[in-house]
């Protein structure tokens, strides 16, 4: 599913965060960690890439907030997405739990927030950052995979957008404060 | 029965003042008239009765008669009403007072009468007891006037009831020119000044011509009314609150006499010896005077002396530490040679608390006099580090000088020019403190490491100094921190080393552009002492610089020596190859050369290509400068000039006439600085602005070489102001770093009130190799954004703008 993600840019921003890790084990102290954290947030703040943003939610750098803004032309468009972000002690080589904090009705989001994404399951990659799974999730939102939902009655209704997003609005307008 | 009236007589004989207030009488009186009369009493057996209505009647003869007669003396006209207003401030009045003399006699006669009529009454008592007989007794305890003290304690306190306001002046007025005479007596005394000298002077004790000196005969007079007060016991009752404000004023007079504006010696010990001999003795003549008449032998100083002592030694401390930090700012300034002033204040501080007086008062003074636009940044400066030395020889754990010098730091902080005069000052040889302190930097360093260790040189502890506000103290409670150098004091105005270490390379890179033939051995000095102190990744960039400075001179040298280069050239270039990563950056003027000069930079280009494989130079063409020679109708000059300079001065070769749009073009250098360049050939007299936003050049002469030698100054300057980007810009860019960062964690966060997103910036910010950020300044930070609109503040929490 990771699709959209351009190699470069995954590699260009994933490599500044673990160049210190390529000669240590997989295994690594919360230090190294929560230092490959604080850089990827620099990076992130640095970048101040326009629809996606995050921030650690207080002092706990290993918790994170997102904000993701619908993508453009499409019927998410206009929409902003809250999620959390988990990360576990073994990040950068174990992925992060990602889960949407906003209710979102999507194919391949369940209504406890739970994604179905290949890149945060099994396909993960230490190269992947922050930067680039707010990146994919923003383009999941316009291209889900309707070969396995988690939200059936959303991979059914979307092959109607005009429905489709009928719907959505309303349920956008129900849940985005939540 | 008997004669009542011939026994009333009788009776008046021995006590006139049953007869009426005016019957005093001394006559002596027989025997048998008292015989007669107890027997009498006896008789009717109203003795007690008798002596009470004779005490009564006393009582009431003090209460009624004596009293208001003394009062009397002391009439208001006395002291006229203007100063009425002023007796609460007693020793103002006494200073104030015209006619001290009239008022002395005044005085000594009301005190004359009060004493004959004292002495009259006490007459009373032997008769009574006469009468009485001494087998009554205990009855007549009863009596006051058969106690001890009686009418002594009955004066006193019908006279203190009745006491007007104005009495303690004319006491003042009294004992001002005892005192004044007294010490005319012990000046005489001790200083052997020449007689011929006083004769045509005033007497100085009774203000009356030399030859007429009454001063003995008015000694005599006050010693006498003294001894009359104390015999009625009333001298301390009477005279104390009036003795102690003159005595008072005399200190403060003393001490602003003696003590003002002269802080190279130390005054303690001569106030203390003033304070004995000349006040202590006065006191204790007036409160033992009467004695040496009765018992010669018996001169020990009265209890009431004693107490009196500590009292005033006690005040004379407070004024004199008054009057010391009054003048402390003028201390601080002649620092090294103001140390016994300071000696003497803290001798005074350990018997005083005055720590708040003196921090709120030298808080004020240092806001009057350096704190304000019209000072220059380097006085302050000046000030403030005289201060620091100042206050640490004042108080070494350094508690007061936090608190004292929290404002300066705040000013100087507000000053955008700083950090640039300090580290100019560290460097530059010349009298600043700062470059002294610098060199001997290791000493410092060294006995720093000794004292640190608090608990290895528990011997030597002490305890913070106490009246300090607690919360200040914990403001910055590591004593690290407060014993900290004076450069560390000076670098602690920002709060960080960094912000400082920047400014000191981008003046480094300023002095290295500007003389090209710099002194490394200086430079290289210098940076030496800073490692020492500020750590060496600090300076690694400085190191850096000077190094590509060494190198850019090999490299010229190489390629200067390559033959077939030098063939050919039009003219020599001399690099200075800097190595960007560690250089300050330079600000974005940019500068087109003209092609056949631009050619000439691509020949050595290449040829440090070749040098270098690998590496490549990137042409700085704005900073540098330029030997040119001009020829101009029959003029030629030489002149080292900026490039800039330069271009423009090249481009009239080819066209006489140039609009201001088209040379800004053929340049790439905007129009309004152009502009300001032009002005220097204009007043060269090169070039002239015939029709606004058109230039030409002069083929004659005019009368311009005046200016020459000036501007030719003035222009190198202003182009090596602006070599590199200023601190100010830099610090710029890192607060755009913190608002990405503020804007990220409020996009993702919604709301957040200030203290969190401080919080937020420390943890999570600092990282990004942005200097520390104080909540005030993210304060002004956030304000600001509010003010453009890109923030929302309400409710005490700070929102993105939609």
């Amino acid at each position: 599913m990771a699709q959209n993600i351009s190699p470069e840019q995954s590699g260009g921003a994933g490599g500044g965060g673990s160049k210190h890790s390529d000669d240590s084990m997989p295994v690594k102290d919360n230090h190294a960690v929560s230092k490959r954290l604080h850089k990827e947030l620099m990076n992130l703040m640095m970048a101040n890439e326009r629809g996606i943003s995050a921030f650690p939610d207080g002092e706990n750098i290993f918790k994170w907030v997102g904000t993701i803004a619908g993508p453009r032309n499409t019927v998410y468009s206009g929409q902003t997405y809250r999620l959390s972000l988990d990360f576990p002690n073994s990040y950068p080589y174990a992925a992060p739990v990602v889960k949407f904090l906003t209710s979102c009705f999507h194919p391949n989001v369940d209504l406890q927030g739970a994604i179905c994404l290949d890149i945060l399951k099994d396909k993960w990659s230490a190269l992947y950052d922050v930067r680039t799974i707010l990146l994919s999730i923003q383009s999941l939102l316009g291209e889900p995979n309707n070969e396995s939902p988690l939200n059936a009655q959303a991979a059914m209704m979307w092959n109607d957008q005009k429905e489709y997003k009928k719907y959505l609005d309303a349920f956008y307008e129900k849940h985005k404060d939540t | 029965m008997c004669d009542f009236d011939a026994l009333w007589a009788d009776v008046l004989r021995i006590f006139p003042v049953l007869g009426g207030a005016n019957a005093v009488s001394n006559d002596p009186v027989e025997e048998n008239v008292f015989q007669n009369v107890r027997q009498h009493l006896m008789v009717l057996g109203s003795i007690d009765t008798f002596a009470a209505v004779v005490d009564l009647e006393i009582q009431s003869t003090i209460r009624n008669v004596l009293v208001p007669k003394f009062w009397k003396h002391i009439h208001d006209g006395l002291v006229s009403s203007k100063l009425q207003g002023w007796i609460n401030d007693q020793a103002l009045a006494i200073e104030a007072l015209p006619d001290k003399n009239g008022l002395f006699t005044q005085f000594i006669d009301a005190i004359n009468e009060l004493h004959d009529s004292f002495q009259s009454l006490m007459q009373v008592k032997p008769r009574l007891i006469q009468l009485v007989g001494a087998e009554t007794k205990p009855t007549a305890k009863t009596v006051k006037l058969m106690q001890e003290e009686g009418i002594k304690n009955c004066l006193r306190d019908c006279l203190l009831a009745q006491l007007p306001p104005n009495f303690s002046v004319v006491v003042g007025a009294f004992y001002w020119v005892h005192f004044k005479l007294f010490t005319k007596a012990s000046n005489l005394a001790l200083t052997t000044v020449d007689s011929d000298v006083f004769d045509e002077l005033l007497c100085v004790g009774c203000n009356f011509e030399a030859e007429q000196c009454c001063c003995q005969r008015l000694t005599d007079m006050v010693n006498k009314t003294n001894m009359k007060l104390f015999e009625m016991n009333l001298i301390d009752r009477l005279t104390g609150s009036a003795l102690t404000a003159l005595i008072k004023l005399k200190i403060k007079e003393h001490i602003s006499d003696t003590c003002m504006g002269i802080f190279d010696r130390s005054h303690l010990k001569q106030l203390e010896t003033w304070l004995s001999d000349v006040i202590m003795s006065w006191l204790t003549n007036i409160f033992t005077e009467w004695k040496s008449k009765d018992s010669i032998s018996d001169i020990e100083v009265p209890e009431s002396v004693k107490s009196f002592k500590v009292k005033l030694t006690y005040f004379m401390y407070e004024t004199f530490a008054q009057s010391v930090i009054g003048q402390f700012f003028s201390i601080i300034i002649d620092y090294p040679d103001s140390i016994p002033a300071i000696d003497d204040l803290k001798i005074c501080m350990e018997k005083i608390d005055m720590r708040v007086y003196l921090t709120e008062s030298l808080r004020n003074s240092l806001e009057a006099r350096i704190l304000h636009p019209g000072v220059n940044t380097m006085d302050i400066l000046t000030g403030y580090v005289a201060a620091i030395k100042a206050i640490r020889h004042l108080d070494s754990t350094g508690v007061i000088l936090e608190m004292v010098t929290a404002p300066i730091k705040d000013y100087l902080r507000k000053r955008n020019d700083t950090v640039r005069r300090v580290v100019t000052g560290l460097t530059e040889e010349g009298p600043t403190d700062l470059s002294e302190e610098l060199a001997k930097g290791e000493t410092i360093k060294e006995c720093k490491d000794s004292g640190t260790d608090e608990f290895s040189n528990w011997e030597n502890w002490q305890p913070d100094p106490f009246g300090i506000d607690a919360s200040i103290m914990q403001y910055n409670s590591s004593r690290k921190m407060r014993s900290a150098d004076i450069i560390s004091m000076v670098v602690d105005i920002y709060g960080s080393k960094e912000l400082f270490m920047t400014e000191y390379r981008n003046l480094m890179a300023d002095r290295l552009l500007a003389q090209l033939d710099f002194n490394s051995e200086k430079e290289i000095r210098n940076l030496e002492l800073l490692k020492i102190r500020f750590g060496e990744s600090l300076l690694h960039s400085c190191e850096v610089m000077l190094k590509d400075v060494t190198d850019s001179k090999r490299i010229n040298a190489h390629i200067h020596s390559d033959g077939d280069r030098t063939e050919n050239q039009l003219f020599d270039i001399s690099s200075l190859i800097v190595s960007a990563q560690f250089w300050p950056s330079f600000n974005k003027e940019s500068l087109q050369l003209p092609e056949e000069i631009e050619n000439e930079f691509k020949k050595y280009t290449k040829a440090y290509e070749a040098y270098k494989g690998n590496r490549t130079l990137n042409w700085r063409t704005v900073t540098g400068r330029v030997n040119i020679e001009i020829e101009i109708g029959d003029r030629t000059m030489e002149m080292v000039v900026s490039p800039i300079l330069a271009v423009i001065i090249y481009h009239f070769q080819t066209k006489n006439e140039w609009t201001i749009e088209d040379l800004s073009s053929i340049t790439k250098v905007p129009a309004s600085a152009l502009r300001r360049r032009l002005s220097f050939w204009q007043n060269h007299g090169l070039i002239s602005e015939t029709t606004p936003g058109i230039f030409t050049l002069l083929e004659k002469e005019s009368e311009k070489s005046q200016y020459e030698d000036m501007s030719l100054a003035e222009a190198d300057e202003e182009d090596l102001e602006s070599a590199m980007a200023s601190a100010s810009d830099q610090r710029e860019e890192e607060l755009q770093v913190f608002w990405s960062y503020i804007v990220g964690m409020l996009t993702n966060l919604d709301s957040m009130p200030i203290d969190r997103i401080h919080q937020m910036l420390k943890l999570f910010a600092s990282h990004s190799g942005g200097v520390e950020f104080t909540q005030d300044e993210l304060k002004h930070f956030l304000q600001r954004k509010v003010r453009e609109h890109k923030l929302i503040f309400s409710g005490g929490v700070y929102q993105l703008a939609k």
